[in-house]
């Protein structure tokens, strides 16, 4: 098995900085967290045409060979194979395959799977249309007692990990756990569940969010392997299992990975975008149950708030906002409603009262939504959860892409991965053929950088 | 204090065998009975030993006896929780596949005569195999792969041995998990103290007058049983209250009340959830006997830490004590076969309260030892590179060729 590549340096980040600079390729935004499906500050973006598109894909009993596998699209326009499943590598069983994370080179992406807590190492360098296995981990649970692997986010060298569970009572007391590139544990951090900033920590987790330029990271929280793991249907019956949500965010400080503050947000604030734009010092999410746009942003005196900027829909209506994803001007979010199948456009002009000026049903249901980072091509996807998806006729898994004009979508071709025999379609990543000309964002703005990797690099929590 | 000074050393010799799985073999353990409860019944054939328990404790925590090495005994019955789980009114196990019934709690297992809710088990040796198999909890595909797997992980090493003095074997798997379970008992109540211990301050002036209302106008004790010299609590016998007779016959409502965040509720239209899993039909003792009188009948729960084992009922479905008590205060829900001792009660709302008050000076004195013994089992061990089946073959083939 070969070893995964941990070439990735300080040094190479700073050439590659000089050279990106050296290029004049200097309108980089200030921060990075781009939108080109949601990556870290430390991983090269593909800031034109995606070739490919992988999609983490959960086996369903019955269809095919019913394992989670990573499918890989051609997207590539002119291809003889374009809009078709040119790959699709199975890892064996099913452990619900749910989020995807490049390595800081891009050379690499982890893959996670919330209930065997299974990691797994994809080499998607050596040849991207062709992704090999290249490692499986299976320590998060041994060495952390967390559970639930979800969001990856590279670091310099470094994998950072949220989990959403804990093996001690399958609830949603979790924390972040650092792997290096190589597999190898480093530390873990457990979520805050004391009062922090005078809020009281719930411990639970969901997301991650780096913004470099201000050294802090940004959490969100869900919910347990309890409660993730069961039909949506059953839970929503059940009192006791919806008593059990996170109903806070965290701000960190990165370099220390101590909280500095705890946000009261209700109803399960999920995914984290920063605004990219220059200057901007704000970050947007979405509440699961309550359906509504929260936005933490700096104030006048650089203190961390909470905002409750907008209504997605009517909570008792469950539209269960899930993914979202932010222009990378910042003035435009995608927000995607699971249950009505609809994503809806927010004009985020001003960030504190952002308007819903455009939806459109895209499926019985749809989840994941990825745009290109020049916002001109939309992909979606439908499973939320194996068992939160709806069942029957309802429960459609595809991957469609669109174009998007700035007014409207325009449907440019839909796999239907039940019929070719895959599975439920959950996250997306893109690749490019040729990684050599990619470059990191922004973090090569920020003015401590320097003491910022090195902190990043040296081993910290327990 | 007897008791607590037996789970101390219990605890001791648990840290003691962790260090050094083998401490000697068969080193007998005489279980002290705490205050209220009654003798407790050892097989013969299976007497209780501290190599066993170690075993047990540490194979009922070990996550690893699920087919996906994500499901433990502990995982649905959470030491912490009262030996049940806080968080799910009905259970739900291997891959999230949903079950249609409450985790029951481990404390007192070893006084009962039947096990699961609708007693199909007698023996709580054989129990465990029951979710070690069941596909919608820890899914092992056959005994024999059980065998293999805890055979083969290296923790295990020597602990059969010198529990048994033999090697791994279903039997002894069943055996080593049902001696941990006896020790969970829990008794010495305030309630034992008062009612046994002739300590007349150990209820105050409301829990004794909700003493009388369990005795009296509340007909608890019809079924809950309470006799001279100890209580279970229990009469072990099968009960149609109408719960489960109405979560099978009439399961869907029209709207649902939802908590989205702390002090959030809204009203879930029904048709909302069309598109998701049906309720599960349940009728209950009826799948063991096939009688039709049986039909919707659930065993009497123990009561004895009842303030620690929520939500009840079957499913569940009541999160507090409050509202079981309003439950057969109006005489549980009409149905054929409904029990004829479940009537209407026109309890007062003191006599409600009282009554409440009571059952929660059942919990026992030993709880926190029982959980601190429980955690005394190595946690998150590794999971193993190989499939055991796959190990195992090609161990036989190596030996055969």
């Amino acid at each position: 098995m070969p070893k995964c590549n941990n070439r990735f340096s300080l040094k190479a980040l700073a050439a590659a900085v000089s050279a990106t600079v050296a290029l004049g390729v200097v309108a980089l935004p200030t921060l990075s967290h781009a939108d080109e499906t949601a990556c870290s500050p430390f991983t090269p973006l593909i800031k034109g045409q995606e070739d490919l598109v992988y999609v983490w894909t959960l086996g369903v009993e019955g269809i095919g060979d019913g394992s989670d596998k990573l499918v890989t699209v051609d997207v590539r326009p002119g291809s003889k194979t374009f809009g078709k499943v040119i790959n699709s590598l199975s890892v064996g069983g099913r452990g619900e395959a749910h989020h995807m994370g490049f390595s800081d080179d891009r050379r690499y992406m982890w893959a996670g799977a919330l209930d065997s807590n299974k990691m797994f190492v994809f080499d998607i360098g050596t040849d991207p249309s062709k992704p090999k296995l290249v490692r499986t981990i299976t320590d998060l649970v041994e060495k952390t007692g967390y559970v639930g692997p979800h969001t990856f986010y590279a670091l310099p060298g470094r994998m950072m990990i949220q989990a959403l569970s804990n093996a001690k009572d399958h609830g949603g007391v979790t924390g972040i756990a650092v792997y290096s590139n190589d597999g190898k544990f480093i530390s873990k951090h457990d979520m805050p569940t004391t009062k922090v900033g005078g809020v009281q920590g719930d411990g639970y987790g969901y997301d991650i969010g780096i913004n470099p330029q201000k050294n802090v990271l940004l959490t969100s929280s869900f919910t347990g392997w309890n409660n993730y793991m069961m039909d949506l249907g059953k839970m929503v019956k059940d009192p006791d299992a919806m008593k059990h949500f996170g109903n806070t965010m965290a701000m960190w400080n990165l370099k220390t990975m101590e909280p500095m503050k705890v946000f009261d947000v209700p109803g399960a604030p999920l995914e984290i975008r920063w605004s990219l734009k220059k200057g901007d010092n704000w970050a947007v999410t979405a509440t699961a149950l309550t359906s509504q746009l929260y936005v933490i942003k700096q104030d006048k005196n650089g203190e961390w708030q909470s905002h409750d900027v907008a209504t997605i829909g009517n909570p008792a209506d469950i539209p269960l906002p899930v993914d979202i994803s932010i222009t990378a001007d910042g003035k435009g979010l995608w927000v995607n409603t699971f249950m009505d199948g609809m994503t809806r456009y927010w004009d985020f002009h001003d960030p504190m009262h952002p308007k819903e000026v455009f939806k459109e049903k895209i499926g019985s249901q749809v989840n994941m939504v990825s745009q290109s980072f020049d916002g001109k091509r939309v992909y979606y996807t439908t499973s939320l959860l194996g068992n939160w998806d709806k069942k029957g006729k309802d429960d459609e898994q595809f991957l469609k892409m669109y174009k998007w004009n700035g007014k409207k979508l325009s449907h440019v071709f839909t796999i239907d991965f039940y019929k070719e025999k895959l599975g439920r379609a959950h996250h997306m990543k893109f690749q490019a053929l040729n990684l050599s000309k990619l470059k990191p964002l922004a973090a090569a703005e920020s003015q401590d950088l320097d003491s910022l990797k090195l902190a990043l690099t040296e081993p910290k929590g327990k | 204090m007897k008791v607590i000074r037996a789970l101390r050393w219990l605890s001791m010799a648990s840290v003691l065998s962790s260090l050094s799985p083998v401490v000697r073999a068969d080193t007998p353990v005489n279980l002290p009975i705490p205050l209220g409860l009654p003798p407790l019944v050892i097989p013969a054939s299976n007497p209780l030993t501290q190599e066993k328990i170690d075993l047990g404790r540490r194979l009922f925590m070990d996550r690893r006896l699920s087919h996906n090495n994500t499901m433990s005994c502990g995982m649905c019955h959470v030491p912490e929780q009262g030996f049940t789980s806080h968080e799910l009114g009905a259970a739900i196990g291997m891959e999230g596949r949903s079950h249609r019934r409450n985790s029951p709690t481990m404390f007192n297992v070893g006084y009962q005569r039947s096990l699961f809710l609708e007693g199909r088990e007698p023996h709580l040796e054989d129990q465990i195999w029951g979710p070690l198999l069941t596909k919608n909890e820890m899914d092992m595909p056959a005994i024999g792969y059980v065998v293999e797997k805890v055979r083969q992980l290296p923790e295990y090493k020597g602990m059969f041995e010198a529990a048994f003095n033999g090697p791994v074997t279903a039997e002894r798997i069943g055996q080593a998990i049902a001696s941990y379970e006896r020790t969970l008992v829990s008794g010495n109540s305030r309630f034992d103290r008062w009612y046994y211990g002739g300590e007349k301050n150990a209820l105050n002036a409301t829990e004794q007058r909700g003493f009388q209302v369990f005795m009296g106008k509340g007909r608890c004790v019809a079924c809950h049983s309470i006799g001279e010299k100890s209580a279970l609590f229990t009469d072990h016998k099968f009960h149609n209250t109408g719960l489960g007779w109405e979560r099978t016959m009439f399961p869907e409502r029209t709207t649902y009340r939802v908590q989205l965040a702390p002090n959030v509720f809204v009203d879930v239209n029904a048709q909302h959830l069309k598109s998701f899993e049906p309720p599960m039909p349940d009728v209950g003792r009826y799948e063991v006997t096939f009688n039709p009188k049986d039909s919707w009948a659930y065993k009497t729960p123990i009561l004895r830490n009842v303030e620690l084992t929520s939500p009840y009922m079957h499913d569940g479905s009541l999160r507090t004590l409050e509202e079981v008590v309003d439950f057969y205060d109006k005489g549980g829900i009409d149905n054929p076969e409904k029990s004829p001792l479940i009537v209407r009660l026109n309890l007062t709302p003191d006599e409600k309260s009282a009554l409440v008050a009571f059952l929660k000076s059942l919990t026992g004195d030993n709880v926190a030892a029982l959980v601190r013994d429980a955690r005394l089992a190595p946690e998150n061990l590794p999971i193993p590179d190989h499939d055991p089946s796959d190990t195992f073959m090609s161990q036989v083939n190596a030996r055969r060729p």
